[in-house]
C-alpha cells in the first residue's frame, strides 16, 4: 500500500525534503514506518521527540496504516 | 472564525467583526515578532505550518473555550511566511458578556495555541545564524 509522508520544520531540513510517498506492506503500523524511515533516514534516530499525526489527527505508534494515509511528523510546536 | 494566512490582518476589523449585543467586552492578545532573542538581534522570522491540521486543532480549541468559559464568540488568525521583526503573528480575539470569561478565555486559547497546534517558528540572527525555536516557556509571547 502507498501512503504519504510529510516532514515539518528542522525534521524537513534534516531529511531534505517536505514530501514523499512511501511503499508499505499491507497491515502496516507507525512503528513500521518510523522504523523504515529511520533506515532511510539515520539522522531521524536522534529525534525521538516527534510526534505523529496520520490524517491530521494525533495517533499512536500501534496503530495500522492504510493505503492513501497522510502520515505527518510532527516536531515540537512553537506557534503563537 | 479561524484563519492562517501570509497576509496581515487588522486588529480593529476583527473587533467590529465581535460586536453585537450580548457582548459587553472583547479581549484581545496580539503577538509580534520580537527584535532579540536570547540576547541576539533577530532579523526576521519564518513561521510554518501545517496548515490542515492548525486549523481543525485551532477550531477544536476554538470550541472548547466558547463552551468551558461561555464565551460569545471567539477568532483566530495565525500568520505564516516570513516576517519582520515588530509584524503580527497571531491574533486571539475573545467577545464575552463580562470581562472575566474573556480573559480567561484568550489566556487558554493562547496556552492551548502554544502547546498544541502545528506551527513553528525559526529565528533569522542578525548576522546569518538561524535557528527553529524550541520549548518557549508559557511565559513568553
Amino acid at each position: 500500500m502507498k501512503v504519504t509522508v510529510r516532514f515539518f520544520a528542522h525534521l524537513k531540513e534534516e531529511v531534505g525534503i517536505e514530501c514523499e510517498q512511501l511503499e508499505l506492506c499491507a497491515g502496516s503500523s507507525i512503528n513500521d514506518l518510523v522504523e523504515a524511515l529511520r533506515e532511510r533516514y539515520p539522522s531521524l534516530r536522534n529525534d525521538e521527540k516527534y510526534l505523529i499525526a496520520v490524517n491530521s489527527v494525533r495517533s499512536k505508534l500501534d496503530r495500522r496504516l492504510a493505503e492513501g494515509d497522510v502520515i505527518a511528523l510532527l516536531p515540537p510546536v512553537s506557534g503563537g | 472564525m479561524i484563519k492562517i494566512t501570509r497576509e496581515d490582518f487588522s486588529v480593529d476589523e476583527v473587533i467590529k467583526s465581535l460586536k453585537k449585543r450580548e457582548v459587553g467586552g472583547i479581549v484581545t492578545f496580539v503577538g509580534i515578532v520580537r527584535g532579540e532573542s536570547q540576547g541576539q538581534l533577530v532579523e526576521r522570522l519564518e513561521i510554518e505550518a501545517y496548515e490542515e491540521m492548525a486549523v481543525r486543532d485551532l477550531e477544536e480549541i476554538r470550541r472548547t473555550a466558547i463552551e468551558r468559559f461561555l464565551v460569545e464568540e471567539v477568532m483566530i488568525v495565525h500568520r505564516v511566511g516570513d516576517l519582520k521583526v515588530s509584524d503580527n503573528i497571531v491574533l486571539i480575539a475573545v467577545g464575552a458578556t463580562h470581562r472575566q470569561e474573556a480573559f480567561d478565555a484568550c489566556r487558554f486559547i493562547l496556552e492551548e495555541l502554544k502547546r498544541l497546534v502545528p506551527i513553528w517558528k525559526k529565528e533569522h540572527i542578525l548576522g546569518g545564524r538561524s535557528t527553529w525555536v524550541r520549548d518557549e516557556p508559557t511565559s513568553a509571547s
